[in-house]
């Protein structure tokens, strides 16, 4: 009985903070490249958000259900906010709320189109964008704007 | 048969949202609405240089360039600049785009493009987003407004330098740039 008590007492502190806070760490073009080649061997799935945009505001739970959903085959979704710097806290906030994967990255270029003709220059700039890459690291289809999630379910399995 | 219908359709979509105003190509003419639902054509409303910007009414980033094209309309109309803020979002009603207008201060009027015929002909995909038509009725600019959401952290004022070097029968320095924003919520045609 007192070791039940014991472990409820050290179990106490984790139920009081709650998952642990994420930070968005900031990218730029390199290391967005560098995200890429680090997810190879898996389905990748990016996805442009920001906290000013509604429709990926709607979007962003049903990647996270997808993400979850599809993990065990190798799909990773990786989140990465357009947010402007005085956005960060509120994007930090929404993507706890909503369960995001960290780690989960901040856009920070020094120039906007440069970075945005990094990630495709037939991109530009809208959001939300979803950008999916297959196993050997090749971004093989785009989604921008309010995206189908059955579509990308779709594009996804093909690569699996 | 079937395969002749799907091929069909797919050639109507890729004519539907096939940009057809370039940069460096001539814009043909164009009608919008006033927000009485009257037709207003582009030949009526341009001038020797026309900016056409597509706007919103809920897009935080549009909303973020209110004071600056307020600013924009103000600086450039006595330099006989024309200026068409255009409202292609289906969820945005004219009644709605009036009433924001009226909040915001804007100085000019907003014109719906319903169905997003006009947005889909300069390919527009975000709000705000600009093009720059010359006297000869060239488009010498499209992009965005400047380079910065936050008006604090504007390094490049975009437009105003394509409108600088066109009044001074210049070059523009930079005749495509990436237009952020929230993208035009469009009517949904044939897919």
């Amino acid at each position: 009985m007192l070791k039940r008590v014991i472990a409820f007492a050290f179990c106490l502190p984790l139920f009081a903070t709650g998952p642990l806070p994420i930070t968005l760490v900031p990218v730029d073009e390199a290391g967005f490249q560098k995200l890429v080649n680090s997810h190879k061997g898996k389905v990748a799935v990016y996805d442009f958000w920001a906290t000013w945009c509604a429709p990926c505001r709607a979007e962003l739970p049903q990647l996270v259900k997808l993400g979850a959903k599809l993990r065990s085959q190798g799909v990773e979704v990786i989140t990465i906010s357009a947010d402007e710097p005085e956005q960060k806290a509120a994007a930090e906030k929404f993507i706890q709320k909503f369960g995001v994967r960290g780690p989960a990255y901040l856009k920070q270029a020094a120039d906007d189109d440069h970075f945005i003709n990094a990630i495709d220059p037939k991109w530009s700039g809208a959001l939300p964008a979803l950008f999916v890459y297959d196993k050997s690291g090749h971004k093989v289809r785009s989604f921008i704007g309010e995206t189908d999630m059955a579509a990308l379910e779709a594009a996804i399995h093909k690569l699996l | 048969m079937r395969k002749i219908l799907v091929i069909a359709l797919a050639l109507s979509a890729a004519i539907l949202s096939a940009q057809e105003f370039k940069a460096g190509s001539p814009v043909a003419d164009f009608q919008v609405r006033d927000l009485d639902g009257k037709a207003v054509s582009f030949s009526s409303l341009k001038g020797p240089v026309t900016v056409v910007t597509f706007i919103a009414t809920q897009c935080p980033v549009s909303n973020s360039y209110n004071q600056r094209m307020i600013e924009l309309y103000k600086d450039y109309t006595p330099k006989n600049v024309k200026f068409i803020f255009v409202n292609a979002n289906r969820s945005e009603p004219a009644s709605e785009v009036r009433e924001h207008a009226r909040r915001v201060g804007f100085s000019f009027p907003v014109y719906k493009d319903p169905d997003n015929v006009v947005a889909d002909r300069f390919d527009a995909q975000v709000t705000p987003e600009s093009y720059v038509i010359d006297n000869s009725g060239i488009l010498r600019y499209h992009g965005s407004i400047d380079d910065d959401m936050n008006v604090s952290r504007v390094h490049t004022q975009r437009l105003r330098l394509a409108l600088d070097a066109l009044l001074a029968g210049k070059l523009v320095p930079a005749t495509e740039t990436k237009a952020f924003g929230c993208t035009i919520k469009r009517v949904h045609k044939v897919s």
